[in-house]
């Protein structure tokens, strides 16, 4: 079950610190010095751990040691992002992102790095960012030692129309390795939330991994209500826009359609200016949702619609917009962005759909288009604090408050 | 092998939190050694050095005072109109907390008003910190957060914790549809399960032993013992016996560790006086020999954070040379020994 066929574990990445047994395992073991060898001599003698450690203290120095921090590669108000690489194999380079205390958050800890760590140290897949270790500096600051994909993110690929150029093979191992993605984390029970092509960061070898889990959540119980202000409004579904509390794993099926739409026309399928606006473009894109595309409907608290009605788009304007991946792909592309939420593809049948069987077969990672530079878009996109769109240009359209209220 | 079980094993609560018994009871051990040599050097080297040293709590004590503190952390949780998963993960935060901390050196009384906090955090549910210090007499929202950082390190970052209530209502489904039995004994078996799921795993240590689903099927045992085992004959036809004793034997040394702990404990709990009797001993002790630097805990969160941000290296030579050359004004020098600070830091590596 939690085994894709799919999944090929990557053999060259650091060794998955998941598969070994409990770090308390050693509690009782002798500690190596925590002082900070220098990194010019990473043999040196270790001295002994002083003793006023608790056994909480030095199993967080233990883990502190085995990591080397190198040079910054982003500085945000969230977070500061580092090069680092392990102590004992140089070769093996990390991402450590060290959350700053919000001084504008009064109530401890951060809901969005709760989250994170949350769900990053329960999911553990190829195509999902790898949680290598955390561990707490003096300050009391947390070090989230992440995966280090070197290669940017999907986005700058998609933007870059004069450097990099890719077709129908390469969208589809994209899109094979976000369906995947998504897959693991509603076969966990994980809402992501928030599934934009910046938040596809991409691995040395080309993989494509999901970061940036501030907003994800666990399924709910039928009687818990969710807030309704989550995903990047580009990605926003109809049932999220109209107020909805009760929802399931459509939500990020809507934003990987979107995606998918996006790898094609090279530009945001739906770019709203506001919710309102993101409503009419979903309406005029796609179709008005009615009481017959989608029972119901009315009742959310916050629908809406114009009162022209545009009829849901067929076949013909999806294949004359989206015809470059096939009428499989256009297909599949359709059924992620059914309006009734209950009618919509789920992630598990997205993979049993024909489209990745039939020619052309999908682009070998190591193949697949890639661009330079994307050490510093490393640190960029580490250094925002999930869920939040930066002033990057778009940022300012796009920007959109959060709701950290009891409801989620 | 079946791949839920594979899974389970990805989850932090095998990978991080799950002992066999004698591993349990030696980081125990090793917290409370740890404990007494760090308080004993403390207690000599203050300024007014404590002679002859007090007794220090044992293991077992130690163990008999977090017990006592779990079952007020879920006296206190429905006064703060927490639902059940929530009660359950603060109260497993409470108890991983101090497999690798010593009650003598974190006060418990403190640590579980931080779990319940913390609680609703990790299960997605940002309370207000004064929701939760309203409740407790003498309690502010600073006394509560100052221990959050402490506790997020003891439990490892862990935060998701399995529980086995939705396994619960899993097995009355399956039980409903297998059709064998009739609906009052189910709904009889249901509610004792779950009474019994809301308390006894809670204050033993099958959170640390048993995955949550052994625990289910122990708990529904204790309950209605036929139940269970004619779902394990449906859940192992065709695998043959040994399979099937292998499990029936892993869910009885559970449920022999539930047993220990009935539900209807939680209500004549505070007026046994044998209990309390015992309870007061420990505690009076544990006044006495307690960590005299960590029973404050917003002043070592002061401290700790007032040592972090005056001790960093480039910004104390700052300090120092802005004593030397007055406010610092000049752009450029100010940002060519930053330069140079920062440097040095590299040449040398941090300071010891």
């Amino acid at each position: 079950m939690a085994v894709s066929p799919l999944i090929v574990h990557p053999t060259d990445a650091l060794p998955n610190p998941r598969s070994v047994s409990s770090p308390l395992k050693n509690a009782n073991s002798a500690q190596t010095s925590s002082n900070g060898t220098p990194l010019v001599a990473p043999t040196a003698p270790s001295g002994a751990q002083p003793a006023s450690l608790d056994v909480a203290e030095q199993l967080n120095e233990e883990e502190k040691r085995k990591y080397v921090k190198g040079k910054k590669l982003g500085e945000g108000t969230y977070a500061n992002v580092y090069l680092g690489f392990l102590r004992d194999d140089p070769s093996k380079p990390v991402a450590i992102k060290k959350i700053k205390i919000q001084k504008e958050y009064t109530e401890g800890m951060a809901p969005d790095a709760v989250r994170e760590i949350r769900h990053l140290q329960e999911l553990s897949h190829p195509n999902i960012i790898t949680l290598h270790s955390i561990f707490s500096s003096k300050d009391q600051n947390l070090n989230l030692v992440l995966e280090y994909l070197p290669l940017g993110d999907l986005e700058m690929l998609i933007r870059d129309e004069k450097g990099v150029k890719y077709g129908a093979a390469d969208i589809k191992a994209w899109m094979g390795m976000l369906t995947r993605a998504v897959w693991f984390c509603h076969e966990n029970f994980v809402l992501h939330r928030d599934i934009k092509p910046n938040n596809l960061l991409i691995a040395a070898d080309g993989e494509v991994k999901l970061a940036d889990f501030g907003l994800a959540r666990s399924f709910s119980d039928p009687y818990k209500p969710m807030t309704s202000n989550v995903i990047t409004r580009w990605y926003r579904p109809p049932e999220l826009l109209f107020g909805a509390k009760h929802y399931s794993g459509a939500v990020d099926i809507w934003s990987v359609g979107l995606v998918f739409a996006e790898l094609v026309i090279r530009m945001p399928f739906l770019a709203g200016n506001t919710e309102m606006h993101q409503i009419s473009l979903i309406c005029q894109g796609i179709g008005t949702p009615t009481e017959e595309n989608w029972p119901g409907v009315t009742k959310l608290p916050e629908y809406t619609a114009e009162k022209e009605v545009h009829p849901v788009r067929g076949r013909d304007y999806f294949l004359s917009m989206f015809g470059t991946v096939g009428t499989h792909g256009v297909e599949l592309l359709m059924k992620t962005l059914i309006l009734d939420p209950k009618k919509r593809v789920t992630a598990r049948e997205m993979l049993n759909h024909k489209w990745w069987q039939e020619d052309p077969k999908p682009t070998r990672k190591q193949d697949l288009p890639k661009k330079s530079g994307g050490q510093e878009k490393v640190g960029a996109d580490l250094k925002r604090r999930p869920g939040m769109v930066e002033d990057e240009g778009k940022g300012s359209k796009v920007a959109r408050k959060l709701d950290f209220g009891g409801g989620n | 092998m079946a791949t839920e079980d594979a899974r389970y094993r990805q989850s932090s609560q095998y990978r991080l939190w799950s002992f066999t018994p004698a591993h349990l009871a030696s980081l125990r051990e090793t917290t409370n050694s740890l404990a007494q040599t760090q308080i004993s050097n403390r207690l000599r080297s203050s300024d007014t050095p404590v002679d002859p040293l007090p007794n220090f709590l044992t293991p077992a004590e130690e163990y008999q005072i977090l017990n006592h503190f779990t079952l007020e952390l879920l006296r206190a949780a429905p006064y703060c109109h927490l639902p059940t998963d929530i009660q359950a993960t603060a109260a497993t935060f409470l108890r991983r907390f101090y497999v690798t901390n010593s009650v003598m050196t974190y006060p418990p009384q403190e640590l579980i008003k931080t779990c319940l906090f913390f609680g609703c955090k990790a299960e997605g549910s940002f309370i207000r910190v004064q929701k939760i210090a309203d409740i407790f007499p003498n309690t502010t929202g600073e006394m509560i957060l100052a221990a959050e950082y402490v506790l997020c390190q003891g439990i490892r970052f862990a935060f998701d914790v399995r529980h086995p209530f939705r396994a619960l209502e899993g097995s009355i489904m399956e039980l409903r549809r297998l059709g064998d039995f009739d609906d009052d004994r189910i709904n009889r078996a249901h509610k004792r399960t779950r009474d019994i799921l809301k308390f006894s795993p809670l204050v033993t240590d099958v959170y640390f032993h048993y995955t949550p689903s052994q625990i289910m099927y122990a708990a529904m045992a204790i309950a209605d013992e036929e139940l269970v085992q004619c779902m394990l004959r449906e859940a192992f036809t065709g695998q043959g016996e040994v399979a099937r004793e292998k499990i029936w034997g892993v869910i009885e040394g559970c449920k022999a560790m539930l047993e220990k702990e009935p539900p209807e404990k939680m209500n004549t709990y505070w007026t046994d006086a044998e209990s309390t009797k015992a309870i007061k001993v420990i505690r009076r002790k544990l006044t006495k020999c307690r960590d005299p630097d960590r029973v404050d805990l917003v002043a070592l969160q002061k401290s700790r954070r007032e040592q972090a941000t005056h001790k960093p290296k480039a910004k104390a030579g700052l300090q120092a040379d802005e004593k030397v050359f007055g406010n610092s004004n000049n752009e450029e020098r100010e940002s060519k020994r930053r330069k140079v600070a920062s440097n040095g830091e590299d040449i040398f590596g941090p300071p010891l």
